[in-house]
């Protein structure tokens, strides 16, 4: 098996994707990975942009310093679509993830098994390996 | 020639304070079909609720199953942009049977245009996901019933957005070419020029990407080179539209610049794909400028039918000329990579 050289993670702004972010940049730090963040821009945010497309948005930068990480390390990615759709996207070559990073939930309030669940959504149809970081994951 | 409408039905049910995708919006539709004052050329069609059967043609059953029990288990997010109520599952359902309905009447009068004003809408919605405001896929399940009777179906997806929930579901049905013009990029971030059907159905998806800002005389051409000779080609036996209106200038969903006039000259360029009256349904999808909506519904249906009405002027000058020949070239090669794979797969 080969060294972990790019983790790819999602990021809606809510605070279980900062908690996978987190991890994921905690587990570049070990490894000495890249770290590509993608964040899914929906129907929605046409009407709001949230999100540059450009730069990385201040709490993204203010985590990175938080856990130590190299920002050079580190690329911001936003893509059009459902965050299903653009995390498995970016996953794929060229950026060749070796593992994908999600939260359990996001900005969903999701109560069923299947539907509308990213994580099990991403889960199911990856390629690559998935991790689900719980909403309840402390850095110990 | 008569305008077959599907009848009203309650959807104020499916609503989220503050989203776009509302119950104003089929209102604003219909305000523009009156506007036309056909009369006794206007046929509205009893409402009807697509069956199971009839819906699992396209979506897998599991995904039925879940959607209904979302429903009624009071609703909430299923993602960022797709919301559902109590309502929403029998509200989806009846949105997908006005389609079933406006088609039947069509076919017994083998007269008349159809046009479909129902919501929630419905092209982003894939065989097992709901997404993009789309619960049910409404133009699947009509396309579906007819491919059941043998027909063969053209789709043409003017809405803004991408169909990508039409385009996968019949990504590999030799019966079925979908044509769609969308901005790129933009939600859903799928419709490439170079997505060109699958193995089974190479060349029966046409998507023609443009950039923000462009305007209806790039979109006419690109209809004109790019759609046309392979419509030409397929020679459809049905013609259905994915009318979304948020290509107009004023809607605040994407930045494509185009008129009511626009959406007049386009429909009437659309009606002559068809083979004879009777063969033409348009299925409302996007558009949330509601005074857009309404003026670009009426500019759309007078155009088909053949009635005098004014309209915006058409629009031109916008980016996307030379997008055009850059689609075609794409296309051309994906094609020419498809067919060579065939080769060298059939070579012994």
């Amino acid at each position: 098996m080969k060294l972990l050289q790019t983790i790819v993670v999602g990021y809606d702004g809510s605070s279980d994707s900062e908690t996978a972010v987190r991890w994921a940049l905690h587990l570049a730090n070990e490894t000495n990975a890249n770290v590509t963040v993608v964040h899914a821009t929906g129907m929605l945010e046409h009407l709001h942009n949230r999100f540059s497309r450009d730069e990385a948005p201040p709490a993204l930068i203010a985590l990175a310093r938080e856990c130590g990480f190299d920002e050079a390390r580190l690329r911001w990615l936003v893509d059009d679509g459902d965050a299903c759709s653009v995390l498995l996207r970016t996953a794929a070559p060229p950026i060749d993830a070796d593992v994908l990073v999600v939260g359990a939930r996001g900005h969903g309030k999701r109560v069923g098994l299947l539907l509308g669940s990213t994580s099990l959504e991403v889960t199911e149809h990856a390629t690559t390996p998935v991790v689900v970081v719980p909403s309840s994951y402390v850095d110990r | 020639m008569v305008l077959v409408i599907n009848g009203a039905y309650d959807d104020s049910g499916h609503e989220d304070p503050g989203h776009p995708e509302r119950p104003d919006r089929v209102r604003a539709a219909m305000a523009g079909v009156a506007d036309l004052h056909l009369g006794s050329d206007l046929i509205a069609v009893p409402p009807y609720t697509a069956s199971r059967a009839e819906l699992a043609r396209v979506h897998d059953g599991g995904y039925l199953d879940e959607l209904g029990a979302f429903c009624y288990a009071g609703g909430g997010d299923i993602d960022q942009d797709t919301y559902a109520t109590f309502y929403s599952w029998s509200i989806a359902t009846n949105a997908a049977g006005a389609g079933l309905a406006v088609i039947a009447e069509l076919q017994r009068r083998n007269d008349g245009v159809g046009f479909i004003a129902a919501r929630p809408p419905g092209h982003h919605a894939l065989a097992d996901r709901a997404m993009g405001f789309c619960l049910l896929n409404n133009i699947a399940v009509a396309t579906a019933a007819l491919l059941s009777q043998g027909e063969r179906v053209l789709i043409v997806d003017w809405d803004v957005h991408h169909g990508n929930g039409t385009q996968q579901i019949f990504w590999d049905e030799p019966d079925v070419l979908y044509v769609s013009t969308h901005q790129w990029p933009l939600f859903p971030g799928t419709g490439s020029a170079g997505e060109v059907g699958g193995r089974h159905a190479i060349d029966r998806t046409v998507n023609i990407p443009l950039p923000a800002g462009a305007t209806g005389d790039v979109i006419r051409q690109a209809i004109a080179d790019i759609a046309e000779p392979v419509i030409d080609a397929f020679s459809p036996t049905w013609v259905l539209v994915s009318a979304g209106f948020d290509a107009h200038r004023l809607d605040p969903m994407a930045d494509f610049q185009l008129t009511s006039g626009d959406f007049a000259e386009m429909a009437r360029s659309v009606a002559t794909f068809a083979p004879r009256p009777g063969r033409l349904a348009m299925f409302l999808e996007g558009g949330y400028d509601l005074d857009a909506l309404r003026s670009s519904v009426h500019a759309t249906l007078s155009s088909i039918l053949g009635r005098t009405h004014e309209a915006e002027k058409l629009s031109s000058g916008g980016p996307g000329a030379d997008h055009v020949a850059r689609v075609q070239r794409e296309r051309l090669a994906a094609l020419e990579m498809l067919h060579s794979t065939e080769e060298e797969e059939t070579t012994p």
